[in-house]
């Protein structure tokens, strides 16, 4: 999820008429899916559109910001389904931009795993808006041949052992609720700081900073760094460590006992959608929820689908990689919210990084 | 008899400025409209205030930022403006023949793209980078110098590399266009070298040096990118601050609200630049 | 004019006192492209001096050098006893007057003039006052707070003496400062060229192409050709008594009849030309055998009953007279009619005085 420059979304609006083909206006049948290109491979969507009526169109996006800015521009009427983070649902709803999800057409969602269930995330007033579709985690990753002990969160605040060999994702959030778990916050307060609480974490990112090589902004680059040895730990995504390791370097990840950042992205349907294409869409988002589906994303990704449909079929190994041959490790997750101040978050980041 | 073909021509270049007008001022017409509203998660409310250029005039850390970015920018300008006289009065003066190399050479950087030029300053500044071996190896060092890259100092290097050029081009057509028989008068006249300079060279090349200076100010004002990838820890500009406001914090009439002010500031300096190109182009008043 | 030609041609440096300026042995040259090959010269003080010659003589070079704009190849120039050709222009006690002027675009008149002035010991509080007086002296003091774009080539061309002049420099060079003139002002400003040399008493050196504008000016002429100097001396002496066929036909346009001496007798030569054999006065160096050139201006000849038989090609009304050329054994000839022109294709007869013409050095290739 890169930063995009902020034209992308001011120009939303301007830009919107050009993205979406005009052809689509006669074929009833074709949806339009706003999704991650690595969601959407054909080979992983081969066997659902070899058997239906359904033809799908897809158009990528390079954050969720920008899907909501399109959506909120007025791209609500021609796209079919859309991919926001579990999070973001609220933002689409505040703003009256989805339908409810008709789970009488989408009964793989019975397999979803409890947390997806139960989480309040995602829906409003009993109903469900975006439904869990696959899920992660946020580690820490770290070069083990250049330390010495596995790291946790308190390695960002504390000991001057890596300084200046430190990284940390340029997000606000997720920036936040790490200070807050280092500073033992918990998980019900932990998006609802006072601005006691505030302060602190101010006080304790700003020693952060000056611990940080840097701060990155796309996990490319975050790879590099790694590769290079300009940075030995950094809170960051999964494939550094694998991609690393498959180039010989010994990488380690550490799931921190405070918490352990987890993120999920859901399907949600926007609200101008009805007739064949809804029905075509929610035959979609189950065969999205799927085993088949599920199964390639498992293996090409690798990503774990929010329910358990193709677990069975994988191996302990490919189980492993996306976290699911113990499923007791979602105990210690902090699944990511938003913040009802979150303004107050981004500017209080802001303010500690022009320090 | 040309006066139907220049009417047709009239004609046809209408729709082509009309489009590109609007197409260059209706976003920013709109981010103004917007820098009046106020938010409210993620609603908009269309009630007019001043509130957002009272929190930008309030905050420390806007002002902070906005300044540090017209200080990058002026810095920039300074350093390309020293580096980029001789070059520029090398290639307009010195070159004959190979002149169109030099230009193309002068630009190559240009067409490499940003992320190219920046990694390649990674690459050169980095802990294992050219720079830092060499020093070892010539026994300055042990230890690598870790200030070298994610730095403000590797910022500013390669933003000066980055805009270069433009200076460059500026100042290359300043000089194409000024005669040789000026600096021989004030040479004739007594003028030492830097007198010649400051008296006549530096006043009659003033037009190509704010051309250069505001192509350079105005896009290291812009560049959050080289800050961002380079500057380390401290390279947050007021650019990705505003793009945090657009995009994470779903505030867009504060991040209108700053882009304005940056806006603002900007054609001042653009204003300043243009009346003091007009004064020192010595256009006859009319007599 | 005859005696003119019996005496032996005047050395410059006979003229007053010590020189000025010398230049000695001057070479200049542009990678292989040699534009001064050898030069001697000196200026005498208090002097109008021009150096005469087409474009790409190497008259401009030798400027340059003098002022200190470009580097002497070899050679040495001497000023005032100093050698100065490793001395900057800006140390050089010399100011310019430049082809197109150069004043400097962003400053006023006033300001042009009081430049040079910083870098002289003069009191900050006289610059000003000294600048108007400079300017007082071309009368253009009047238009002190004008740009110099706001002025005619005229004006502009007053403001850069005035600019140069004001540093009293030892010598003052002009380069062609009146070739961007019309004609009229050109003729105005040569009057108040040498008046303003008279005047001040400083030694001028003006570079030209225009024979009749440095015959109105010098005291001296310099006649360059091809990087070398092909005569120097008094205007009239050059006029009168052209060294060699190039000067002759350069300056007033005579008509050159090439043939060889036959004989020397005293001050005067015995030449053999396709237009006849003439006992006539010419360069004392020339010596029997040699190519000479029997040099004759349209103002020498004449048209009379017997003399050279020619036919008339063409008769140019000048306003005064007529200009008539004939042909006679292949040579054109110039010849000057008050009244009553010849008519196309006549058969005339020219005649022409031996005592008042010239034979002048010429080199085998021109024969």
């Amino acid at each position: 999820m890169d930063r995009r420059n902020f034209f992308k979304t001011a120009m939303a609006s301007v830009a919107l008429g050009a993205l979406f083909p005009a052809s689509r206006a006669f074929a009833d049948t074709d949806i339009l899916w706003m999704t991650w290109e690595n969601l959407a491979k054909d080979d992983y969507l081969s066997p659902f559109l070899s058997t239906s009526d359904v033809s799908l169109t897809k158009t990528f996006i390079g954050t969720d910001d920008e899907q909501f800015a399109k959506l909120r521009a007025g791209g609500a009427s021609s796209v079919d389904l859309i991919t926001p983070g579990l999070d973001k649902v609220e933002f689409y709803t505040a703003s009256d931009l989805l339908q409810p999800i008709d789970f009488d057409k989408v009964p793989n969602a019975a397999l979803l795993y409890d947390t997806f269930k139960k989480t309040p995330l995602g829906k409003v007033d009993g109903e469900t808006y975006g439904i869990p579709f696959y899920w992660g985690i946020n580690p820490i990753v770290y070069r083990a041949d250049l330390m010495d002990e596995e790291p946790d969160w308190s390695v960002f605040f504390e000991g001057d052992k890596y300084d200046g060999k430190l990284a940390m994702r340029d997000y606000a959030l997720e920036g936040i609720m790490i200070a807050a778990m280092y500073l033992g916050i918990p998980e019900e307060e932990m998006f609802d700081l006072d601005d006691a609480q505030l302060a602190e974490v101010k006080k304790v990112l700003m020693i952060q900073k000056s611990k940080l090589r840097t701060y990155w902004n796309s996990i490319g680059d975050l790879t590099n760094l790694f590769a290079t040895g300009e940075v030995v730990c950094a809170f960051s995504w999964v494939p550094p460590y694998y991609d690393l390791r498959a180039k010989g370097i010994d990488m380690g990840m550490a799931k921190p006992k405070e918490g352990v950042i987890g993120w999920c992205d859901t399907i949600a349907v926007p609200k101008g959608v009805t007739g064949d294409r809804l029905d075509a869409t929610f035959e979609l988002v189950n065969y999205l929820l799927g085993p088949e589906y599920g199964k390639k994303l498992a293996v090409g990704g690798p990503y774990a689908q929010s329910t358990s449909a193709a677990r069975d079929m994988l191996s302990a190994e490919e189980q492993e990689k996306i976290f699911i041959n113990d499923l007791s490790v979602m105990d210690n997750f902090v699944w990511k919210k938003n913040p009802p101040r979150y303004n107050e978050w981004v500017a209080l980041w802001n303010e500690v990084k022009a320090s | 008899m040309s006066q139907p073909v220049d009417k047709i021509g009239n004609w046809l270049a209408l729709p082509v400025v009309a489009a590109l007008t609007a197409l260059c001022l209706a976003p920013l017409l709109i981010l103004f409209v917007y820098s009046f509203f106020q938010v409210d998660f993620v609603t908009i409310l269309h009630e007019p205030t001043f509130a957002n250029y009272a929190k930008v005039a309030g905050s420390e850390t806007y002002r902070g930022l906005i300044a540090r970015a017209f200080g990058s920018a002026l810095l920039v300008v300074g350093i390309t403006a020293i580096i980029g006289y001789p070059v520029a009065w090398f290639i307009a003066k010195r070159v004959v023949a190979a002149k169109s190399t030099f230009l193309t050479l002068l630009l190559v950087p240009l067409y490499s793209g940003d992320l190219v030029r920046i990694f390649a300053w990674r690459v050169l500044l980095g802990a294992e980078g050219a720079v830092n071996r060499s020093l070892m190896w010539l026994g300055v060092t042990d230890t690598p110098f870790g200030g070298l890259l994610f730095s403000p100092l590797a910022t500013h290097i390669a933003l000066t590399y980055n805009y270069l050029p433009f200076m460059v081009i500026g100042l290359w057509l300043a000089f194409e266009s000024l005669d040789d028989a000026w600096t021989e008068a004030a040479a004739d006249l007594g003028a030492p070298a830097v007198d010649r300079f400051r008296r006549v060279t530096l006043p009659l090349t003033l037009p190509g040096l704010i051309a250069g200076g505001l192509m350079v100010f105005v896009m290291v004002a812009g560049d959050y990118l080289t800050p961002q990838l380079l500057g380390g820890a401290s390279g947050i500009t007021i650019i990705s601050a505003v793009n945090d406001l657009f995009g994470t914090a779903f505030d867009w009439p504060l991040g209108s609200a700053i882009a304005w002010t940056m806006l603002a500031i900007l054609m001042l300096c653009f204003g300043v630049g243009a009346l003091a190109i007009r004064r020192s182009s010595f256009i006859s008043e009319g007599t | 004019m005859t005696a003119l030609h019996n005496s032996t041609q005047t050395k410059e440096s006979d003229r007053q006192g010590r020189p000025l300026l010398e230049a000695k042995g001057l070479f200049k040259s542009y990678g292989k492209v040699e534009a001064v090959s050898g030069v001697d010269f000196s200026l005498a003080e208090n002097s109008y001096v021009t150096l005469l010659g087409p474009s790409g003589c190497g008259k401009t070079s030798i400027l340059r050098m003098i002022g200190g704009f470009e580097d002497v190849t070899s050679g040495a120039l001497v000023l005032d006893n100093v050698r100065m050709d490793h001395i900057p222009a800006a140390k050089r006690p010399i100011n310019t007057v430049f082809q197109n002027y150069a004043l400097f675009p962003h400053l006023s008149v006033a300001e042009n003039v009081a430049f040079g002035l910083s870098y002289q010991n003069v009191p900050k509080s006289e610059i000003s006052k000294r600048a108007l007086d400079a300017l007082k002296t071309v009368r253009m003091d009047a238009l002190a707070d004008r740009r110099p774009r706001q002025l005619s080539g005229g004006q502009q061309q007053r403001v850069a003496l005035a600019r140069a002049i004001v540093n009293a420099p030892r010598l003052l060079l002009l380069d062609e400062p009146l070739s961007a003139l019309d004609r009229r002002m050109r003729k105005d400003m040569q009057i108040e060229l040498k008046e303003l040399q008279r005047r001040l008493g400083m030694t001028f050196l003006h570079v030209t192409h225009d024979q009749e504008e440095a015959f109105a000016l010098s005291d001296w002429i310099i006649v360059m050709h091809d990087g070398r100097i092909e005569q120097q001396g008094r205007p009239e002496e050059i006029y009168a008594c052209p060294s060699t066929a190039y000067v002759a036909d350069f300056i007033g346009g005579a008509t050159c009849v090439f043939g060889e001496v036959v004989e020397r007798e005293g001050d005067k030569v015995v030449i053999d030309t396709p237009i006849g054999r003439h006992l006539v006065p010419g360069v004392s160096t020339l010596s029997t055998g040699a190519p000479a050139a029997l040099c004759l201006r349209p103002e020498q000849l004449t048209l009379a009953k017997a003399g050279i038989a020619a036919h008339v090609k063409s008769c140019v009304f000048r306003g005064s007279d007529w200009i008539i050329e004939c042909e006679a054994a292949d040579q054109v000839m110039q010849v000057v009619v008050g009244v009553n022109p010849p008519a196309q294709g006549a058969l005339v007869h020219v005649h022409f005085d031996p005592d008042r013409a010239w034979v002048a050095a010429a080199s085998r290739g021109d024969l």
